[in-house]
C-alpha cells in the first residue's frame, strides 16, 4: 500500500544496507571467482581477518561512546609483539596472552585517564598514543627477532581447528557477539549509546559519562591486546610496521557498518559485518588478480561513502516517511 | 604610557610562546655543553634543512586549523607531490613544468579536502584521514612500490638545499621565510585573514555575520594542499629519492608543532611563528636523540608523546598563567574599586 514507508523502514533498519551490500559482493565473487566459495579458502581468509574484526568492535564502540580510538591497530601490533616476545622467553601460553591482553589494556587505560582526566581531544590523543605504541614496536622489533616461538601451546591458541573452524575465527565470534550482547542488553551499554548521544543530557540523567567512556578506552585497548595475541599465535611471527593502517581499515569497516561518527548510533554486529565486507572485496579482488596495492585507496573511499551514503539514505529515509504520514493524515504536499 | 608598556610586557609574559622559546634555549645550552659537536656549523644546518619540511607543514596545518578545521592527509600530499615532481622531470619537462604540475595536484587534493568537508559535510578529520589515506595508497600504487630516483639535476640541488647559495643559506630557507611572510601578513592584515579566524572560532556567528564560510574553508584546504605541495617539492630535492612511505608520520609532526605553537584544535587560534618556534622544538628533540646517541627508533615514540604532552600544556598554560596572576589582580582590583560594603536589611 505504501511502498514509500515499506522503502524506508527497510534502509532505515541498521545493518541492512550493510547486509545486503556484503550479501551482493559475495555473491558476485562467488559466480565470477570459483575457487571464491571453496570452503578452504573461506576458513583462510576469515581467519586472516580476525585481528581487524576484533579491533572493528573496539573501535565501534569508541566511536558509539562519543570519541574515537585510532590507535588499536598499532596497539594491537605491539601486544602481538609482546606476547609473543613473552613466549619466546618460555614463560607459557598463559602468561604470553596476559602479557598481550595487558599491554592493550595498559594503552587503554592511558588513553582513557589522557582523554577523560584532563580533557583533551580524543582523536588527537589516540594518534598519539598510535605513534608510541608504533614506535615502541619498532623498537622492541630492532632488538629482538620475534620470529616464532616453541611453545606449541601458545601456536594452538589461535590455529586449533574446531567445529570446522579455527579457534582464532571462534575466539572472534565470540568477542563480537559478546560486545554485541554488552552494548544492546546491558545497563553499561545503555550508558553507553546515552553518553554518546550527548554528554550533558546524559549527566543530567545521572550517568557518570567519564566513567563510562574512560571503561570503553579500556575495553577498546583489551580488545586491540587480544586481537595481537590471536595474531602472533596464528602467524608466529611479528615484524614492526605489520598492522599500519589497520586503524584506517577498522574506521571504514564500523562508518559502512553504519557507526555514527557523532557518536550514539550504530552496533557492533553492523560495524563486523563492514568488516566482512571490507574483506570479502579485499579477498575477490586478490583472486581475480588485482594489484593489492590499490586497496588502500579503495579503504579510504569506503571510508567517505560510508559516511556519506549513511546519511543521505538516512536523509531520503525521513523524507519518504514524512510523506507518507502526511498522506496517510491528509495533508496535502 | 607606562600602563601601556605594562600592558605589553605582561601580555608578554603570558604569552606561551615565551615559555617554549625558553624551553628551546635552555634545551640548546645544556646541549652545547654535554655535546660540543651541538654546536658546529654541519649540525646547525642539519637542523635547518630537516626543520624545513615540518615547518612547511605545520604553517599548512595551522591554516587549517585557524579555519577550523584539520587536515591529516598533509603527509601523504606532500609525498604524491613529490612524486609528481620526480616523475614529470623524469619525463624531460623543465624544472618550472615539474613544480607546477606538483603545486597543482597538492593544491587539488586540498580542494578535495575542502569539498568534502564543506559540501559533504563529512567530519574534518575522518575526511582528510580517508583522502590521506587514497592519497598515499595512490602514490604506492603508481609506483608499485618502488622508490622514485634519477631526477636530480645541479637545479634541483639547489631547490632541496644540498647546494647552498651564499654561506649556509639554502634556496628552501628562503621560500620558507617568503612563505611565513606571506602567510602572516595573509592572516593579520587581510580581510580574508581575519574572516579565517572569525570562521574558525564560530562558524555559526561567522555564518550569521554573512562571511561565506564554505568558501573560506575551502580556501584553507586548498592553501594547506599548496604548502604540502611545496614541502614536497623541496623533501624529493634533499632526498634525492622518492619512496612511497616519504610522508608517512609528518602529519602527527605537524600538528604537534602548530598546537606548540598556540593553535588550538578548536578552531580560531594559531600563529605563523607559533608554528615555525614548534617545528623548530621538534627538530631540535629529534637532533638532540640523534646526538646522545639514542636509538633512532625512539623518535616516533616520542613524537607521539610530544603531540600529547604540546596539547596538554597548550590546554593548561593559560589556566596557569590566568592562576598566578589572579591574586595580583584581585589585588590591585580591590584597591581601586573597594568591595560595597553590604547593606544590612
Amino acid at each position: 500500500m505504501m511502498p514509500g514507508r515499506r522503502f524506508s523502514r527497510l534502509i532505515g533498519t541498521d545493518g541492512a544496507a550493510i547486509a545486503i551490500a556484503l550479501l551482493l559482493v559475495g555473491a558476485l565473487f562467488a559466480v565470477t571467482v570459483p575457487e571464491f566459495a571453496a570452503v578452504g579458502n573461506l576458513r583462510y581468509f576469515v581467519a586472516e581477518e580476525v585481528p581487524i574484526l576484533v579491533i572493528t568492535a573496539a573501535i565501534a564502540l569508541t566511536i558509539i561512546v562519543g570519541g574515537i580510538d585510532l590507535s588499536v591497530g598499532a596497539v594491537l601490533g605491539l601486544s602481538a609483539g609482546v606476547s609473543l616476545w613473552t613466549s619466546m622467553s618460555g614463560l607459557g601460553p598463559v602468561p604470553s596472552v596476559l602479557a598481550g591482553v595487558g599491554t592493550g589494556a595498559l594503552f587503554g587505560v592511558v588513553n582513557g585517564l589522557i582523554i577523560v582526566g584532563l580533557r583533551l581531544n580524543d582523536f588527537i590523543v589516540t594518534l598519539g598514543t598510535l605513534n608510541v605504541a608504533a614506535g615502541l614496536l619498532v623498537v622492541l622489533t630492532g632488538r629482538i627477532q620475534l620470529t616464532g616461538t616453541d611453545d606449541d601451546a601458545y601456536v594452538a591458541i589461535a590455529r586449533t581447528p574446531l567445529l570446522g573452524v579455527t579457534t582464532g575465527i571462534l575466539i572472534a565470534a565470540a568477542v563480537a557477539v559478546l560486545m554485541h550482547l554488552l552494548l544492546r542488553y546491558t545497563t553499561f551499554g545503555r550508558r553507553v549509546r546515552a553518553t554518546g548521544l550527548g554528554v550533558e543530557p546524559a549527566r543530567v540523567a545521572g550517568i557518570d559519562t567519564g566513567r563510562v567512556k574512560f571503561l570503553c578506552y579500556v575495553v577498546s585497548g583489551s580488545l586491540a591486546g587480544l586481537g595481537g595475541v590471536l595474531l602472533a599465535s596464528r602467524l608466529n611471527s611479528v615484524q614492526a610496521a605489520m598492522t599500519s593502517g589497520y586503524e584506517l581499515t577498522a574506521v571504514a569497516a564500523a562508518v559502512l557498518g553504519g557507526v555514527s561518527l557523532a557518536g550514539g548510533r550504530g552496533g557492533i554486529w553492523q560495524a563486523v559485518l563492514g568488516a566482512l565486507f571490507l574483506a570479502t572485496l579485499r579477498q575477490g579482488f586478490r583472486l581475480l588478480g588485482v594489484d593489492p596495492m590499490i586497496f588502500a585507496m579503495i579503504t579510504g573511499l569506503c571510508i567517505i561513502v560510508g559516511v556519506v551514503a549513511d546519511r543521505s539514505l538516512r536523509d531520503l529515509a525521513n523524507r519518504l516517511t514524512l510523506r507518507d504520514t502526511r498522506r496517510s493524515i491528509g495533508v496535502a504536499q | 604610557m607606562l600602563h601601556r608598556a605594562s600592558g605589553r610586557a605582561e601580555r608578554l609574559i603570558s604569552d606561551p610562546l615565551i615559555g617554549i622559546l625558553g624551553l628551546v634555549l635552555a634545551a640548546a645550552v645544556v646541549m652545547a655543553f654535554v655535546q660540543p659537536t651541538f654546536l658546529s656549523l654541519s649540525n646547525l644546518t642539519n637542523i635547518g634543512g630537516a626543520m624545513l619540511a615540518i615547518a612547511f607543514l605545520s604553517i599548512a596545518m595551522t591554516v587549517v586549523l585557524i579555519a577550523g578545521g584539520l587536515d591529516l592527509s598533509v603527509g601523504a600530499v606532500m609525498a604524491l607531490s613529490a612524486g609528481v615532481a620526480a616523475a614529470v622531470i623524469n619525463n624531460g619537462v623543465p624544472l618550472a613544468g615539474a613544480f607546477v604540475a606538483a603545486l597543482v595536484v597538492g593544491t587539488g587534493v586540498g580542494a578535495v579536502n575542502g569539498f568534502l568537508v564543506t559540501r559533504l559535510e563529512v567530519p574534518d578529520f575522518i575526511a582528510t584521514l580517508a583522502v590521506g589515506g587514497i592519497t598515499s595508497g595512490f602514490l604506492l600504487y603508481w609506483t608499485r612500490g618502488v622508490p622514485i630516483l634519477g631526477y636530480m639535476t645541479p637545479a634541483y640541488e639547489y631547490v632541496g638545499g644540498l647546494r647552498r647559495l651564499i654561506g649556509p643559506i639554502t634556496v628552501p630557507m628562503l621560500v620558507l621565510i617568503v612563505l611565513a611572510l606571506v602567510t602572516a601578513t595573509l592572516l593579520h592584515r587581510t580581510t580574508i585573514g581575519l574572516r579565517l579566524y572569525a570562521v574558525g572560532s564560530s562558524a555559526a556567528a561567522a555564518r550569521s555575520a554573512g562571511l561565506p564560510v564554505n568558501r573560506l574553508k575551502v580556501y584553507a584546504y586548498m592553501f594547506s594542499g599548496f604548502v604540502a605541495a611545496v614541502a614536497g617539492i623541496y623533501l624529493a630535492g634533499r632526498t634525492t629519492t622518492v619512496p612511497p612511505s616519504m610522508g608517512t608520520g609528518y602529519e602527527i609532526s605537524a600538528i604537534a608543532a602548530a598546537v606548540i605553537g598556540g593553535a588550538s584544535l578548536l578552531g580560531g587560534k594559531g600563529r605563523v611563528l607559533g608554528a615555525l618556534v614548534g617545528a623548530l622544538l621538534l627538530t631540535l628533540t629529534r637532533n638532540i636523540i640523534n646526538l646522545t646517541g639514542v636509538e633512532s627508533s625512539w623518535q616516533t615514540v616520542l613524537t607521539g608523546a610530544v603531540l600529547i604532552g604540546a596539547l596538554l600544556a597548550n590546554h593548561s598554560w593559560g589556566d596557569l598563567v590566568s592562576l598566578l596572576r589572579r591574586p595580583l589582580r584581585t589585588a590591585a582590583h580591590t584597591e581601586a574599586y573597594p568591595e560595597p560594603t553590604t547593606r544590612e536589611g
